[in-house]
């Protein structure tokens, strides 16, 4: 990814415009006694659009500004996005993406080692209350939400970010047809 | 050139997680620092302005999650309320004898122990931690509009949790479904003594723990803060808040454990207007 100052504006917008949303709307919106978790789909998108250190420091930024907010302690929310940011764009980085199926397969997945890291993290910490098997289906349910957010945010953002993206600019440069002087247009 | 780059990048990687383990080391058990305070002040006010906007996005999610819900809950509740019926009728002669009762000690006369101490500050739910672990929301309210550290929060139906942590126009609030969560608690009528912690992962299931085992409690007793205070010390709550209704109460679970389950008569997972109890001298 190319980062220009006004492309970086714009990725500072996408993260704070995603941690807003996910406080105020999705964290408070539950189906079948789940709320989703757009963060992690939104890194994981960054680092499959941009490669390992945009996904690496767009989940360190949008962990710590949740910290802020939430008052947790700071770190936490930080250490697991940017590994997940990060194994998003070294994917990127070794491997095409062939298939539209593909991002939403890795966001879910994203998703559930997301959920995995907030747990072993919490772990870690201390947890002084004992702990539910239900935290198995949220995380599941939250890795299938994960999926389906996939499609408007990965594509979205693709689309925000398109002049910085080094393939799609490549795409764009051989879908056009070549100039052939005193052709005539059949 | 390639080989700059991967170190540059690993370098960074690096910088990052040590960052995120420094952070985490420098800013663990502490309530709020400087840092997070001023980005909550400065975030708060975008997050009542979205909070707003997206209501009604939320209600119709929300419509469609209860429709479905409900479907399940109305034979239940049918039952419910012929039982809740009879209590009722029950209940009005208990509370005109307790009316006799408490002018005949003059408890009227004295100044009272429960809520009428504290002064009831109306807030609204402005953000919600995205994960079980962290159970905790955030109000537009705060330490301008006289919330401490450690009020008591109460929604209409019942003890929803406690500040932690106050801005000048917001504060975050941990919700009695927190793993840190902590609150003395006793069972009704009886007064089994208890304490209640949260099931994480469960926000429809509440533990009594520390029961005296030798007295059992009984499926559909209400549970209520006992309010203790011994010794210069009280507790942060004050006594007679509601919290919830024994759901599970196994004379096995009882005696192996010392514990029952209670279902929260708050719904925690839909919080939206709050009152904070302020203005308690500890």
């Amino acid at each position: 990814m190319i980062v220009t100052p006004k492309i970086f504006a714009r990725l500072a917008i996408v993260a704070i415009l995603a941690v807003l949303l996910q406080l105020s709307f999705f964290s408070r919106v539950e189906l079948l006694h789940t709320s989703a978790d757009i963060l992690p789909v939104v890194v994981v998108s960054l680092g499959l659009l941009g490669g390992s250190m945009t996904g690496a420091v767009a989940g360190f930024s949008i962990g710590f500004l949740v910290d802020c907010l939430l008052v947790a302690p700071l770190g936490g929310s930080s250490l697991v996005l940017l590994g997940v940011g990060y194994l998003a764009g070294l994917f990127r980085e070794r491997f095409d993406i062939h298939s539209a199926l593909v991002p939403p397969l890795i966001c879910m997945g994203a998703t559930l080692l997301a959920e995995l890291g907030f747990a072993i993290v919490q772990v870690m910490l201390g947890v002084d209350a004992p702990v539910s098997a239900l935290v198995v289906r949220d995380m599941a349910l939250k890795s299938i939400y994960a999926f389906f957010w996939t499609w408007p945010i990965y594509f979205g953002l693709r689309r925000l970010l398109r002049p910085a993206l080094v393939v799609e600019s490549q795409r764009i440069v051989r879908r056009r047809r070549p100039t052939v002087l005193g052709a005539r247009r059949v | 050139m390639y080989r700059k780059q991967v170190r540059r990048r690993r370098a960074v990687l690096a910088l990052l997680i040590i960052g995120s383990f420094v952070l985490l080391t420098v800013t663990y058990g502490q309530s709020s620092g400087s840092v997070q305070g001023g980005v909550s002040a400065v975030f708060s006010p975008l997050q009542t302005v979205a909070d707003r906007a997206l209501k009604p996005a939320r209600d119709l999610v929300g419509w469609f999650d209860k429709t479905f819900a409900a479907r399940g809950e109305n034979s239940k509740l049918t039952e419910e309320l012929a039982s809740a019926r009879k209590q009722a009728v029950a209940g009005q002669e208990a509370l005109s004898e307790n009316a006799q009762l408490r002018k005949l000690v003059e408890l009227d006369r004295n100044p009272p122990l429960a809520e009428s101490a504290y002064k009831p500050v109306a807030g609204r739910v402005i953000g919600r931690s995205p994960t079980v672990w962290n159970s905790t929301v955030t109000l537009d309210i705060g330490s301008g509009d006289g919330v401490q550290v450690d009020d008591p929060v109460i929604s209409g139906d019942g003890l929803v949790g406690r500040v932690a942590s106050t801005q000048g126009g917001s504060s975050q609030v941990t919700l009695i479904t927190d793993h840190e969560s902590a609150v003395s608690a006793k069972v009704l009528p009886n007064g089994v003594q208890g304490v209640i912690r949260p099931n994480v992962g469960d926000p429809e299931d509440l533990i009594l723990d520390f029961i005296d085992s030798t007295r059992h409690v009984h499926g559909g007793q209400a549970v209520v803060t006992s309010g203790w205070r011994a010794q210069g010390l009280a507790s942060l709550f004050p006594p007679g808040l509601p919290i919830g209704e024994v759901t599970n109460a196994s004379i096995v679970e009882q005696e192996a454990s010392q514990q029952v389950h209670l279902r929260p008569y708050a719904d925690i997972a839909n919080l939206d207007l709050v009152q904070v109890l302020t203005g308690h001298k500890r």
